[in-house]
C-alpha cells in the first residue's frame, strides 16, 4: 500500500528531532450500509477511504499525526507535525530499514467476498429478516434491519523494521423488533457477525434471526414483572460473554491496570475467580467477529490465557504497555481507523466451556433466574460493581424454566460473580459486538457457555407480597 | 496544520471543484445531486509535568455525494480529492439511489442561494490559526500549566492542560444552482490544577475559547480553574433540602445540550422527545429564551449555510418560555409541513445531514454575577455538574446529576460542597428559571452551547447529612 522507501522516508522525518519509536499506519476500508427501517431502504450508502497515521514514542508521551493524503509532500509534512511534540528532546533511536517481516502464521479465510454478492441479494437478505419478523404476528410493531460490511486493508512499518500488511473482511446483520399490547412495550433483538463474507448466512438464516428477534419481544409482552433479592442466577451461553467483557474484561486491559482503575492490578497469580473458570482473550478463532490475523501494531493474534482455574493469568496490553511492563505484547492494540492511536483492547474474550449440559444445570436449580438475553450494563471500573438488565428472562422452579419475566436487572460485582460461579455447560457460544473506549469503536465478540452463579441480586419490579 | 490548504486559500478551488462535479454528476445520469466538500485539520496538545504528554494532529479531506433520484436517496463518500475516485463515489451513490425506497420529503433545498450571507463579515477565520507552527502552539499549553501551578501554594499539580484547535474548508453545491464555501477555525485551551491541603484535595477546571491562539485568556483561565479548585478543598456534603440552585456559567450550558436534543424535529418525528406536541406552548418560564444562530459573529458554529445549503438565519426557537418551532433540515421539514430552519449539520463528509443546532445559546440577561448572588441570597452555587449525559433521560425529562460547589450565605459563598445531587424533571427545571446573568459564555465541547450564569428557584439537592 505504502511503497518501502517512502516508509523508510517517513519514518526518518518522524525521529528526526528524536523519539524512541515511529511507525506508520496505512489503512484503506471500504464499507456498505443497508437499513430498513418501516419496511423502507432507510438507507443505502458506501463509502471508501484511505488514510494514513504516524507516530512518534519518546518516554511516556506520544505523538500523532494522520492525513488522508497519501503523497509524499503529506506524509513527510505529518511526520513533520507528530516529531514536532518531541521538541529535541534527546537523541533519536537507530532507524532499522523495515522490510518484508514474516507474516503471521495464522489465516482467516474469506469464502465470499461482499463485492461479489449483488445489491439485490443483499437487499433480499434484509427483506427476508424483515418478513420473518412481522410475521411473528400482529403484535410486532416496528422492525429495524441493518446489513454491513467492510473490507479493510493496513499496511504497517515500525522504526524496529517491521514491515507487515493484512486484510480484514466482516459482515453483521442486525434485527430489532418491537412488540406492543396495551402501553407495554418489549423489543427484541439479534446480531450476529463474522470476520469473513457472505458466508454468515450460511451460519444463520436471515429469516431465522428475524423470527428470533419477533418472538423475544412477544414473549417478553406476557412476561410477569420479575421478583426482587438475591438468587442463583443461570446466565445462557452467548449473551452472558457481554458481562465478562464488561464488569472483568476492561479491568484486565493493560492501560486501565496502570491508571489503578482496575480491581485486577497488583494481582497476578492469585485466584480471583472459582477453580471452575477458565477465561481467555483469542482473536485466533476462525469466523469469529472479533478476530484478526495481527493487530494493528502488527503483533500476530494469540490466545491469552486470562484467568485459568481461576486464578489470574495475565493482562492484555499493546506494544506502549508491554514494554512499560516488561513484558510480552499480547497482540491487542487495536485502534478504529487511521485516525486513531492504537490502545489495549479485547479481541474474542470467553469464558471456556465445562462439561455439563444446560438442561443437567437447570435441573439441578430448584428455585431461581434464568437469564436468556442481557441487554444494556453499566460498570464502575475501579470497584467492578455493575447492574445489567435482563431483556428475556425466566423463572426457574423445580429444575424447569417456568413463566417469562421482565423488568429484571443482575446487581453484582465483577470479581465477586467470578467467585461465585458454581457449574460451567459445554455449549460455548458468542455474541458480535461494537466495544467503546476512549473514543473508538473496535468489533468485539463475547463468549460464554451457560453457567451458574450461585447468587446474585435481582432487581425486579413486582410488588413485594 | 492543513496540509490540503498549503498556500492559503483554498476555499475558491473547492468551491469550483464541488460546482463541477455536481454538473458531472447530472451529466453521469443523477436526476438530482448534491456535492459536500470538507478539508479539515487541526492539532491537539496535552502536556504534564512540563512535558508534552499527548499531541495529535490531522489532515483530512474527502468528499460525501447525496443523489436523490424522485424520492430515492443514495449516499456514497470517499477520501481524498481525486477526480476519479470522485467520478467513482458519485456513480456509488446514483447506484445507491436505485435500490432505495422512494419518500417523497427527500429532496434539495429550493430556491438555491436566495439570502445568503458573505461569508467575510461573520469573523469565521483567522489566519494566526493555521500559520502558527505547532512549537508554538505547544509552548502555549505548557504556559497554561506553569500558570496554573503558580497561582497557589496550594496547587499540587495539575491534572491536565490542554491547546486544540480546528481549521475547516467546506465547499457544497447542487443540481439546483447552489455553490458556496467558506473557511473558519477554532481553538480552544482546558486547565484542571488539582488543589491540597493536609489530606484533602480537589479539583477544579476552566476552558477559554477563540478564534486564534491569542485570542485565549490563559492567565484568566489558570486563575479561575485554580480559584475553583482552592474553594472546593475540604467539601463535604450537606442534608437533602429544597433551596435556589445557581448554575455558573462555566457549566451552565452543559445542561442545554439535553434541551436542544429535545428541540430537533428529528426526535420529534421518531417520538423521542419530550417536547413533541408543545408548539405554541409555555414550557418555561418568562426568563427562558433561546436562541440558535449560525450568523452570530465568530461563534464556533457560524456559517453562511448550513451542511445542505439552507442559508443560515438567527432565531428564537423559545421565546419567553413559549415554545416557537423546532430545529429542521430539509427532510424533517418537508415531513412537518414547514421550512427548513438551515439546522442540517454534519460530523464529516463519511455523514448524510442530521438535525443539529448551530450556536445555541440561553439568551443573557443584564444582571452582574455578584449582584445575582447578592439577590439570591442563600442557595447552592454550582460550578461543576458530573454526569449530565448519562443522567438526563431525554425522553422523559428526568434529570439526576452529581455537583459540586458552594453554600452561599447572605449572598456570599459560605462553604465547599461535594456529593449533592441535583433531581428533577427538565420542564420543572425551566419553569423555575428565575434569574439569569449577563456573562453569556459558550463550551468548546459537544458543538456551540452557550449559556450566562442562571438561577432555578426551589430545586431539590440531595446529599447526606
Amino acid at each position: 500500500m505504502l511503497d518501502l522507501s517512502m516508509a523508510e522516508r517517513t519514518l526518518r522525518r518522524a525521529l528526526r528531532d528524536g523519539g524512541d519509536f515511529a511507525e506508520v499506519f496505512v489503512e484503506s476500508r471500504e464499507s456498505y450500509s443497508l437499513r430498513l427501517e418501516e419496511e423502507k431502504v432507510e438507507e443505502n450508502s458506501t463509502g471508501r477511504e484511505t488514510g494514513a497515521g504516524v507516530r512518534v514514542a519518546y518516554g511516556e508521551s506520544m505523538a500523532y499525526a494522520y492525513t488522508n493524503d497519501l503523497s509524499e509532500a503529506s506524509l513527510l509534512e505529518t511526520a513533520a507535525a507528530a516529531a514536532a511534540a518531541v521538541r529535541g528532546g534527546g537523541a533519536a533511536a537507530d532507524l532499522r530499514v523495515p522490510s518484508p517481516s514474516t507474516q503471521p502464521a495464522i489465516s482467516h479465510e474469506v469464502k465470499m467476498l461482499p463485492e461479489g454478492v449483488s445489491r439485490e441479494e443483499k437487499l433480499s437478505l434484509a427483506r427476508r429478516a424483515d418478513r420473518a419478523a412481522r410475521e411473528q404476528g400482529p403484535e410486532v410493531v416496528q422492525v429495524i434491519v441493518a446489513l454491513g460490511d467492510s473490507r479493510q486493508r493496513v499496511f504497517i512499518a515500525a522504526s524496529d523494521g517491521r514491515c507487515l500488511e493484512d486484510e480484514r473482511v466482516r459482515v453483521r446483520l442486525l434485527v430489532q423488533a418491537v412488540a406492543a399490547r396495551g402501553g407495554d412495550i418489549q423489543t427484541g433483538y439479534e446480531a450476529p457477525g463474522m470476520l469473513g463474507g457472505y458466508e454468515l448466512f450460511e451460519r444463520y438464516d436471515p429469516a431465522e434471526l428475524g423470527a428470533a428477534a419477533a418472538r423475544q419481544a412477544l414473549i417478553m409482552l406476557d412476561a410477569r414483572p420479575a421478583p426482587s433479592g438475591p438468587f442463583p442466577v443461570i446466565i445462557a451461553n452467548g449473551t452472558g460473554g457481554v458481562l465478562f467483557h464488561e464488569a472483568c474484561g476492561h479491568g484486565l486491559e493493560a492501560d486501565a491496570v496502570f491508571k489503578d482503575a482496575s480491581v485486577f492490578a497488583g494481582r497476578l497469580g492469585e485466584k480471583v475467580a472459582s477453580k471452575l473458570v477458565f477465561a481467555y482473550d483469542d482473536p485466533t478463532l476462525p469466523g469469529i467477529w472479533g478476530s484478526y490475523r495481527m493487530d494493528d501494531e502488527g503483533t500476530p493474534a494469540a490466545r491469552t490465557p486470562l484467568i485459568e482455574a481461576g486464578v489470574l493469568r495475565s493482562f492484555i496490553n499493546d506494544l506502549k504497555r508491554a514494554r512499560r511492563d516488561r513484558t510480552a505484547p499480547t497482540g491487542n492494540g487495536r485502534r478504529q481507523s487511521y485516525r486513531h492511536l492504537p490502545i489495549p483492547r479485547m479481541s474474542n474474550t470467553f469464558i471456556a466451556p465445562g462439561d455439563l449440559s444446560p438442561e443437567e444445570i437447570i435441573a439441578d436449580t430448584p428455585r431461581g433466574i434464568y437469564a436468556k438475553k442481557l441487554g444494556g450494563g453499566e460498570v464502575n471500573p475501579v470497584t467492578g460493581d455493575f447492574i445489567f438488565a435482563v431483556t428475556e428472562g425466566y423463572m426457574v422452579e423445580g429444575g424447569r424454566i417456568g413463566d417469562p419475566v421482565k423488568g429484571a436487572t443482575l446487581i453484582g460485582n465483577g470479581p465477586r460473580v467470578l467467585e461465585g460461579i458454581d457449574a460451567i455447560a459445554d455449549d460455548l457460544d458468542f455474541d458480535a459486538g461494537m466495544c467503546g473506549k476512549d473514543g473508538q469503536s473496535v468489533p468485539v465478540s463475547t463468549g460464554q457457555p451457560t453457567l451458574r452463579v450461585h447468587e446474585l441480586v435481582v432487581g425486579g419490579t413486582a410488588e413485594v407480597g | 496544520m492543513v496540509t490540503g490548504a498549503r498556500g492559503g486559500g483554498g476555499v475558491e478551488e473547492l468551491k469550483q471543484a464541488a460546482c463541477a462535479w455536481a454538473e458531472e454528476a447530472r451529466r453521469m445520469g443523477a436526476r438530482e445531486a448534491e456535492i459536500y466538500v470538507q478539508d479539515s485539520g487541526g492539532v491537539t496538545i496535552k502536556v504534564f509535568g512540563g512535558e508534552v504528554e499527548e499531541l495529535r494532529s490531522s489532515a483530512s479531506r474527502g468528499v460525501g455525494v447525496r443523489v436523490l433520484d424522485g424520492g430515492r436517496l443514495g449516499y456514497a463518500y470517499c477520501s481524498g480529492l481525486e477526480p476519479e475516485e470522485v467520478r467513482r463515489t458519485i456513480r456509488d451513490a446514483i447506484n445507491n439511489a436505485r435500490y432505495s425506497t422512494p419518500d417523497e420529503h427527500n429532496r434539495l433545498p429550493e430556491g438555491a442561494a436566495e439570502g445568503l450571507v458573505s461569508p467575510e463579515g461573520l469573523g469565521m477565520y483567522q489566519p494566526e490559526t493555521e500559520e502558527m507552527p505547532v512549537e508554538g502552539k505547544v509552548e502555549l499549553a505548557l504556559r497554561l500549566e506553569e500558570l496554573a501551578r503558580g497561582q497557589d501554594p496550594r496547587i499540587r499539580a495539575v491534572e491536565s492542560a490542554a491547546y486544540s484547535d480546528s481549521v475547516y474548508r467546506v465547499a457544497l453545491a447542487n443540481t439546483g444552482g447552489f455553490c458556496g464555501a467558506y473557511r473558519g477555525c477554532d481553538c480552544h485551551c482546558y486547565v484542571a490544577p488539582i488543589a491540597g491541603e493536609g489530606e484533602g484535595s480537589q479539583s477544579g477546571f476552566s476552558f477559554a475559547v477563540g478564534k486564534k491562539p491569542s485570542d485565549l485568556d490563559l492567565e484568566g483561565c489558570a486563575r479561575e480553574a485554580a480559584g475553583h479548585a482552592l474553594m472546593l478543598l475540604g467539601a463535604e456534603s450537606m442534608p437533602s433540602r429544597r433551596t435556589a440552585v445557581i448554575l455558573d456559567n462555566l457549566i451552565a450550558a452543559e445542561f442545554l445540550g439535553v434541551l436542544a436534543g429535545a428541540l430537533s424535529a428529528e426526535a420529534v418525528l421518531k417520538g423521542r422527545s419530550l417536547l413533541a406536541g408543545r408548539l405554541g406552548e409555555s414550557i418555561g418560564s418568562d426568563k427562558l429564551t433561546l436562541v440558535d444562530d449560525a450568523l452570530m459573529p465568530s461563534g464556533m458554529a457560524t456559517a453562511p449555510f448550513d451542511d445542505e445549503g439552507v442559508p443560515s438565519r438567527r432565531q428564537e426557537i423559545v421565546k419567553d418560555g413559549v415554545l416557537r418551532g423546532y430545529l429542521h433540515t430539509v427532510y424533517t421539514a418537508s415531513r412537518s409541513g414547514t421550512a427548513s430552519t438551515g439546522n442540517a449539520r454534519r460530523g464529516s463528509y463519511r455523514e448524510r445531514p442530521r438535525v443539529s443546532p448551530s450556536n445555541f445559546y440561553l439568551d443573557p440577561g443584564e444582571r452582574s454575577r455578584e449582584e445575582i448572588l447578592r439577590e439570591v441570597g442563600e442557595g447552592v452555587l454550582v460550578l461543576q455538574l458530573v454526569g449530565v449525559h448519562a443522567g438526563a433521560n431525554p425522553i422523559s425529562g428526568e434529570i439526576s446529576v452529581g455537583a459540586l460547589g458552594m453554600l452561599l450565605q447572605g449572598g456570599e459563598p459560605h462553604r465547599p460542597l461535594r456529593e449533592i445531587t441535583i433531581a428533577g424533571n427538565l420542564l420543572e427545571l425551566l419553569k423555575s428559571l428565575s434569574m439569569k446573568g449577563d456573562d453569556l459564555r459558550f463550551l468548546p465541547l459537544g458543538g456551540s452551547l452557550g449559556c450566562p450564569t442562571i438561577v432555578f428557584d426551589g430545586v431539590m439537592v440531595a446529599g447526606r447529612s
